[in-house]
């Protein structure tokens, strides 16, 4: 179990099985929401996470594969792919440099 | 709502990553490439005589695609994912020596050897490559690929192509039978249920795609495995029966998410729905069994992998005189997965009977504990 302040996430990466279908629209919605807060989205395949990356979202079915991939990032995991109480959260922490846990 | 699945993931948690990783792979050497699958797709479509624009000389266009070109793509792709570009050049070169080494499209050969070949040559690197001075690196890592890249192709056209030839070939068989004896609606019964657990791109990139492809080399340019995993029906299907009748905090988000499985060809975005509501893989596995029954009844295959199983896809991929089967399989498959959907939801009335008993549960149905297994 990892944290970090949501004021120091600087790279949110989403990830799915093949990084190119359901993380990519996530992604895309989330970018839009974390604009203004200078934190850069993006998508990969989970078994692949990018180093620099500071937290990780993926579906709850893969977050055990995250963790395998990404052993040190705090890892969350989704329900839905759209209006999950999640991205909400994250969007939160990251506004009110709160811990996230994972 | 994963503190305790960090804490001691169970047996079951971690089976399931080990196969959703293996099968990761898998998807992984193919999904980079769906762009020029998807141009074998049409061009099978448009100039083979029973195309829309029959004209044999660009018909030629068809084999080298298929024995060459994707096979090529699926070995360098798995071998990048080993160990890098050098990874990817030695994967291709095996590659070609077990398309050589058989008569029928080399998919799997290709994810056997390319990813083979790129981790015998990241053995060497990691060992022997390392220890030579800089001012002959260069010569070492040309010759190091270039000697064992080389190797693998004669030991892929000696022992390692007629090998898997013979494998795919009893697979392939296999599933012919299965069909001759109209059983294949049955896989769907496994297909549905291992899509929900994000199993969807190893089973259809993995398995039934490198299937089709030799069936469609055979049986004049379409393949009915193509189909099994991309129709878009079932996930339409049980995604109306949510909205219609599922619980009242899942049905807001249902429209956006049926334009988005149907058009896009996301499927991933029903599979919470299903997780949320187990049962509801029940009506998955109806649709996806009734979908292939339509198109084994009717003959119905695509000419390619629809990726992402979007009915544009679908349809861009469907063969000239195929559309009535492909239509009627995702039609018939939507309303059967609607249709039980809603009944196992008691048409709302059972929603209903919960809402009024545990109300703060549904409203967070879509917090942890309810879904992880």
């Amino acid at each position: 179990m990892t944290s970090i302040n949501g004021s120091d996430v600087r790279k949110l990466i989403i990830a799915c099985d093949a990084g190119m279908g359901s993380s990519v629209m996530v992604a895309a919605q989330l970018a839009k929401s974390l604009k203004k807060y200078s934190v850069r989205v993006e998508h990969s395949p989970v078994n692949t996470i990018p180093a620099d990356a500071d937290v990780v979202l993926c579906q709850q079915g893969l977050v055990a594969r995250a963790r395998r991939s990404a052993p040190d990032k705090v890892v969350l995991g989704f329900q839905m792919f759209i209006g999950d109480p999640l991205f909400g959260q994250v969007e939160a922490a990251i506004r009110d440099g709160a811990e996230l846990n994972g | 709502m994963s503190t305790a699945e960090a804490a001691a993931p169970g047996l079951w948690t971690r089976a399931r990553a080990g196969l959703q990783r293996f099968g990761g792979y898998l998807a992984a050497m193919v999904l980079p490439n769906i762009g020029a699958f998807i141009a074998w797709g049409l061009i099978t479509a448009l100039f083979i005589p029973t195309g829309w624009i029959p004209n044999a000389h660009l018909a030629a266009l068809v084999d080298p695609m298929i024995d060459y070109l994707l096979p090529l793509l699926i070995g360098y792709t798995g071998g990048k994912l080993v160990h890098d570009h050098r990874g990817g050049v030695i994967g291709a070169i095996a590659t070609v020596g077990v398309v050589v080494g058989s008569d029928v499209p080399m998919f799997l050969g290709a994810m056997i050897v390319g990813p083979l070949a790129a981790y015998l040559l990241k053995l060497w690197d990691e060992h022997v490559g390392v220890k030579v001075s800089p001012g002959f690196k260069m010569l070492v890592d040309n010759f190091s690929c270039g000697i064992l890249g080389g190797i693998m192709a004669v030991l892929g056209v000696l022992g390692i192509g007629p090998a898997v030839q013979w494998l795919s070939g009893i697979a392939g068989s296999a599933v012919q039978t299965l069909l001759n004896a109209h059983l294949l609606p049955l896989a769907s019964l496994v297909i549905e249920p291992a899509k929900v657990l994000f199993l969807n791109n190893a089973i259809n990139h993995g398995i039934l795609e490198p299937l089709g492809v030799q069936q469609a080399a055979e049986h004049g340019g379409r393949a009915i495995e193509f189909l099994m995993e991309t129709n878009p029906g079932p996930g339409l299907g049980v995604l109306a029966a949510c909205m219609l009748f599922g619980p009242r905090a899942m049905r807001g988000s249902v429209p956006g998410a049926m334009i988005i499985e149907f058009l896009g060809g996301i499927h991933e975005i029903y599979f919470p729905f299903i997780l949320a509501r187990p049962k509801l893989v029940l009506a998955a596995m109806a649709g996806g069994a009734s979908g292939v029954f339509t198109f084994v009844v009717t003959g119905a295959g695509t000419t390619a992998t629809p990726s992402p199983g979007s009915i544009f896809a679908v349809l861009a991929l469907t063969p000239k005189n195929g559309f009535v089967g492909v239509i009627a399989g995702v039609v018939i498959a939507a309303v059967v997965s609607f249709v039980v959907g809603s009944a196992l939801f008691g048409f709302g009335r059972l929603e209903r009977e919960k809402n009024q008993q545990v109300a703060p549960v549904v409203a967070a149905g879509v917090t942890g504990s309810v879904v992880e297994a």
